[in-house]
């Protein structure tokens, strides 16, 4: 900035530079990759926040903020908070967006921190509920690991009888030293699966847990005799057996907590606030504050605390949360209006009936949360489990009988043990998880989260794709469609110094095509009406035209148009294609008008279009053509999506829309464009057939490895090598999905 | 072979010591976020 060949565009801006240079951080302008976004103005409402209250008398609380661009961004926030006064440690996360500060409640508040952040023009918002990270996994697991690769050395040193004599006193001192290891192994480290194996036994399932436990502690049991009798166990492999078990256990509970943060990060809500009329003053208050009977001003631009009855003005109102249509529509004196929906136009005083969760949306944003409890259905492997377990004690029967029979007690009970010992499903357990995780994880890089794998992994089976138009094929809001660049350049003149929503698309526009902003003289805004003012030494007014309209007109005469409308998403028609090219219906349910609706359908190549349908409209058509036999995801962003995200076979969210739609779907969109879509369904499909290569080579390493143990062919050396190895096959295709959907992808 | 009646339990010892200092990096939230310090690093104060 010493160059100062930057102009500010906005008061805003300088006030982010003041604070910035007072901060002593201008080294943030020199290393920005991307200019910051436009700062807002103050915020109230955060004392509503909770926060953590620590012992020492300090408070901490985790913010959500968003529009950090770059390292910088996290950096310059970092530093301008933690050198605010009464602030103690701030800490920012550039993978996560999360903010932790903590601070000193006597010298500052959250209020205060959260109209500093919002000063730098990013966005706080309040997280909920946030879960722990789980140290107890990563315990066992040290635990095991440690235990394991000293089994590994003394079990070493057992086997050396294969080669030279060990004197018996140096053999008992390692057969006991490894009894030793694998006792908190057993006891301790594999605790997870016998609690698993309980709770499923309760429920009456044969979860996989239950071969894994058995397996388990007949392996521990066996070497605890073993040790006693003075021969060689297993403790060896089962050493290494609980370390890739818990491994595989502890990466899918990462992937399942990265989901579940990254969901709760998009539905993470900014305390919203009303101006309140109190006799001839007005003070800005947080909603939730607000009492039935209140007047409240609501300017152009501003979003409904609550919901009202008109008493004053009159304006236009977006309804897009409620209805999903784009247009605005007319609202007068003795209309009501809803909370959550848009002023785009105009001036009113609301006489609040309804706030927070009495209101239109409060309520149906509570009917969606109970709806979002979708519960899992069981994997493949879980499906196998029962079977499994079955066959293993069959054939562990057989041998013990035959074995018996043929060479009597002690051969039998041996033989019986190495077929329980191989037969623990390791491989078999980690088969799903790792894959899934894999999975996951290629989705995630692509731009689409999945709560589950489940939802993930029917991605691949889908038939039809329904879209819902505003805000999922459109970016849903308003741009400028089409304006020459000297209109523009004279109207974002006018327009810097508006917060209206036109104002918005305008300048960002005019940012877009490089256009520098001329300075505007006695620019003036007249609610509800437009701009006027000086520009270039010419007299200029801007109001608004037709529909999706704005006039610019000079004193002189010259009128000029800017077309607003909202735009199709720039990877839609791609997506679209490709999707069709994949043997994939697409559709788009609006509730938008017939002409409307075939234009977007034009621009983008859709060819099922059912215009005018109302939520419960679009919820019936998913679930007639479910009926017909076909899989349906359905893909939308409003909270009257809702019922058709509950009710498609997967149900995706775009991360730019309300909060409770991301609580109802499966998964979530985290970037505006649609080719998530597509990256989600060629990792789903990679995914399906890592999983089925990984079981496939697990239960054929299990039949063939059971019926060696069976006759008698399988010794605690040969089960060493064959149980890592079996494991090490499943890891080794479970880290093929990335490259399989890298692959797909080059081809296409 | 009276050197392994010093040399395991010293190798035991010095292990459990290891597994100590993993514990308490855990418990201390060492490997919650492996994300952001490798960025962190980049960037100097």
């Amino acid at each position: 900035m010493e160059s100062a060949a930057e102009r500010f565009c906005c008061h805003g801006c300088e006030t982010a530079y003041a604070i910035i240079h007072g901060a002593g951080l201008d080294k943030y302008y020199a290393e920005r990759e991307l200019p910051a976004p436009r700062p807002g103005g103050p915020v109230v409402g955060w004392s509503a926040i909770p926060t953590i209250r620590c012992p020492d008398g300090a408070e901490e609380v985790r913010l959500q903020v968003d529009g950090l661009r770059c390292a910088s961004c996290v950096w310059v926030l970092e530093h301008v908070l933690e050198r605010t006064p009464g602030v103690e440690r701030a800490m920012v996360s550039y993978a996560t967006g999360r903010a932790s500060i903590r601070w000193d409640p006597r010298r500052i508040d959250l209020s205060a921190l959260a109209t500093r952040i919002a000063a730098l023009g990013y966005r706080p918002r309040a997280l909920g509920v946030e879960t722990a990270p789980d140290h107890a996994l990563l315990y066992r697991l040290g635990v095991a690991a440690f235990a394991a690769f000293w089994l590994m050395a003394t079990y070493e040193a057992q086997y050396a009888e294969l080669w030279f004599k060990v004197p018996e006193r140096w053999a008992a001192l390692f057969r006991w030293l490894s009894l030793a290891l694998a006792t908190p192994v057993a006891l301790w480290s594999a605790e997870p699966f016998y609690r698993g194996a309980i709770a499923g036994l309760k429920q009456k399932v044969l979860h996989m847990d239950l071969p894994i436990s058995l397996g388990i502690i007949i392996t521990y049991l066996h070497g605890v005799v073993a040790t006693l009798r003075g021969t060689e166990g297993y403790l060896d492999s089962l050493g290494m057996l609980v370390v890739l078990l818990l491994g595989g256990r502890m990466l899918e509970g990462r992937g399942r907590r990265r989901a579940v943060d990254a969901a709760m990060s998009l539905a993470a809500t900014a305390p919203h606030t009303a101006r309140r009329a109190t006799g001839d003053q007005l003070e800005t208050v947080p909603a939730e504050s607000l009492a039935i009977g209140d007047l409240i001003d609501v300017g152009a631009g501003e979003e409904l605390a609550a919901d009202g009855l008109v008493t004053e003005g009159a304006g236009q109102v977006r309804m897009a949360l409620l209805t999903g249509e784009a247009e605005p529509v007319a609202v007068a004196v003795g209309d009501r209006v809803v909370a959550g929906t848009v002023l785009v136009d105009g001036a009113l005083t609301v006489q609040v009936e309804a706030v927070g969760r009495e209101s239109v949306i409060g309520r149906m944003a509570a009917e969606l949360e109970q709806a979002a409890d979708r519960g899992m259905r069981e994997s493949v492997s879980d499906r196998i489990a029962p079977w499994f377990t079955l066959g293993t004690l069959v054939v562990a029967l057989l041998t013990l009988a035959g074995w018996w029979w043929l060479r009597g007690v002690e051969t039998a009970v041996a033989n019986t043990v190495a077929v329980l010992v191989v037969a623990c499903p390791c491989a078999l357990a980690l088969s799903q998880p790792l894959a899934a995780a894999a999975g996951l994880g290629a989705a995630a890089r692509r731009g689409l989260l999945f709560r589950n794998a489940d939802a993930l992994l029917q991605v691949a089976d889908v038939d039809v794709i329904a879209l819902d138009k505003t805000g999922t094929v459109t970016a849903g809001q308003l741009a400028v469609v089409n304006a020459d660049d000297a209109t523009l350049r004279i109207a974002a003149g006018l327009e810097r110094y508006s917060a209206h929503p036109i104002a918005r698309a305008i300048l960002e526009e005019a940012s877009a095509r490089n256009i520098p902003l001329p300075r505007g003289e006695d620019v003036r805004e007249e609610a509800g009406v437009g701009m006027e003012g000086r520009v270039d030494g010419r007299q200029w007014t801007l109001r608004a035209g037709g529909p999706n309209e704005v006039l610019l007109a000079s004193e002189y005469g010259e009128r000029f148009v800017v077309r607003l409308g909202d735009v199709v998403r720039e990877d839609a028609a791609a997506t679209v294609a490709a999707l069709e090219k994949d043997g994939v219906e697409l559709a788009l349910l609006t509730g938008d008008h017939a002409d409307v609706a075939r234009r977007i359908a034009a621009l983008t190549g859709l060819r099922t279009v059912e215009s005018r349908i109302d939520p419960q409209g679009k919820a019936a058509w998913v679930r007639r053509v479910r009926d017909s036999g076909k899989r349906v995801l359905f893909a939308g962003d409003g909270l009257n999506d809702g019922p058709a995200l509950a009710s498609a076979d997967v149900g995706i969210a775009m991360g730019t829309g309300a909060a409770s739609s991301v609580l109802v779907a499966d998964g979530v969109i985290a970037e505006p464009a649609l080719r998530p879509l597509l990256g989600a369904r060629r990792a789903a499909r990679a995914c399906n057939r890592a999983i089925r290569f990984n079981h496939a080579w697990s239960i054929g390493y299990n039949v063939l490895a059971i019926s060696a143990a069976a006759l008698g062919f399988v010794g605690p050396l040969v089960c060493a090598v064959l149980m890592p190895l079996s494991s090490g096959f499943v890891i080794w295709g479970s880290s093929r999905v990335e490259r399989m959907v890298r692959r797909e992808e080059l081809a296409a | 072979m009276n050197a392994y009646l010093f040399i395991i339990p010293l190798a035991l010892i010095l292990g459990g010591i290891f597994v100590g200092f993993f514990l308490h990096a855990a418990k201390s939230g060492q490997f919650d976020d492996l994300d952001d310090p490798p960025r962190r690093m980049l960037k100097d104060d």
